[in-house]
């Protein structure tokens, strides 16, 4: 019962994990690949390091395990939007085309540098 | 909005050093206890307004501890995954699902105006698959706008995009910071 | 328990597969979101590592990588953006 629980969990990381991974191979600019590369530090982390702390705690582990995974999740939660914008915003300033003409581009007619 | 005195920065950085101390070293070995206060001491001593800048014990309070873990653990990560399989359906599909992306200026409330609140908001719509934050701004009347660099626009009007991209999340944020 | 190994070289592989876009990027800040999603990868890979073989040793190593690669990957933006 708790191998099915942790294996949903383990297959929940992996799939989001393949998904950013295959979005930063097959988007055509770098925005996109920014965007699909959020997928991996989202969900990807959150199901294994919840499928670590499952496993911990029905086997008995020890507690500083899990705290340490919680620590690490919340490490990656907290910092990578952070060195996500710094780089969106560095691609976008060192003009990087995207590929398809933006829709609507706010940012380039106010330019609040 | 006045600064808060130098020694409230201090105790406010001391005490969430020391609480992660214990998280980390999980003892209440008295020679443990001292090396954390010794080393949390100093690092709130040097960091402590670079971290604070008004209001220093605002989050000690706890109706918004409890709001922010409900808003972290259910609110939140309700719309992440929405997000993401949102952000796998473009993905997975064999065209590219033909997105269209643009930079949009999205209003933010006049509620949130403090830097903990505007940067919470702000990594919040990075986190979520699909939305990145670009820059932060503010007029002269003081509002302020968010550039968000979104992969799939729907809506071009300014002010129903910001509802689809942050409303739940900034509704609930308000309740927490200012 | 055998998943976790499974599911490491699963990660493995993918780290290996962005190397691909690490190389072959067209601009600098396509390099730079591979190798950033590259640390990530890398970190899960050791924490599931860890679970399998009972070690927590790796479970520090990971942390350690994710927290350079945060770093690693701001800086380099605000050179890309002369900021520094």
């Amino acid at each position: 019962m708790v191998r099915i629980v942790i294996d949903i969990f383990l297959a929940v990381g992996v799939i989001f994990t393949f998904i950013g991974v295959l979005g930063v191979q097959r988007l055509p600019d770098v925005f996109g690949r920014l965007q699909a590369s959020t997928c991996i530090a989202t969900l990807g982390n959150i199901g294994v390091a919840l499928a670590g702390i499952v496993y911990t705690v029905a086997n008995h582990g020890e507690v500083m395990a899990y705290i340490r995974l919680g620590i690490i999740l919340l490490l990656i939660l907290a910092t990578n939007p952070i060195s996500n914008h710094a780089l969106c915003k560095a691609a976008y300033r060192t003009g990087v085309k995207p590929a398809k003409d933006l829709v609507i581009d706010d940012y380039k007619e106010d330019d609040p540098a | 909005m006045q600064k808060p005195s130098k020694f409230a920065c201090w105790l406010s950085t001391f005490i969430l050093c020391m609480l992660f101390w214990l998280l980390l070293t999980l003892s209440l070995d008295p020679i443990e206890l001292i090396l954390g206060a010794v080393v949390s001491g100093i690092v709130a001593a040097f960091a402590g307004h670079f971290f604070i800048h008004y209001r220093a014990f605002y989050l000690y309070n706890p109706v918004r501890l409890v709001a922010l873990v409900f808003y972290c653990c259910i609110i939140f990560l309700w719309e992440m995954i929405k997000a993401n399989v949102s952000m796998a359906r473009i993905v997975l599909s064999p065209n590219l699902g033909n997105y269209q992306a643009g930079i949009i200026r999205v209003p933010g409330s006049p509620n949130i105006k403090s830097e903990y609140g505007m940067a919470m908001v702000s990594d919040c719509i990075t986190l979520s698959p699909g939305t990145i934050t670009m820059d932060v701004a503010e007029d002269e009347e003081n509002n302020t706008y968010y550039y968000v660099h979104w992969i799939d626009v729907t809506e071009t009007d300014r002010e129903k995009a910001g509802e689809v991209i942050k409303g739940r999340m900034e509704r609930w944020i308000g309740r927490i910071w200012q | 328990m055998i998943e976790f190994l499974i599911a490491s070289l699963l990660f493995v592989v993918l780290a290996f597969s962005l190397l691909y876009r690490v190389f072959k990027g067209p601009t600098a800040a396509d390099r730079l979101c591979a190798a950033d999603s590259l640390d990530l990868v890398c970190a899960t890979a050791l924490v599931l590592y860890a679970l399998y073989s009972g070690r927590s040793i790796y479970m520090d190593i990971a942390l350690v990588v994710a927290l350079l690669g945060f770093v690693s990957t701001v800086f380099v933006a605000r050179y890309l953006e002369r900021r520094l």
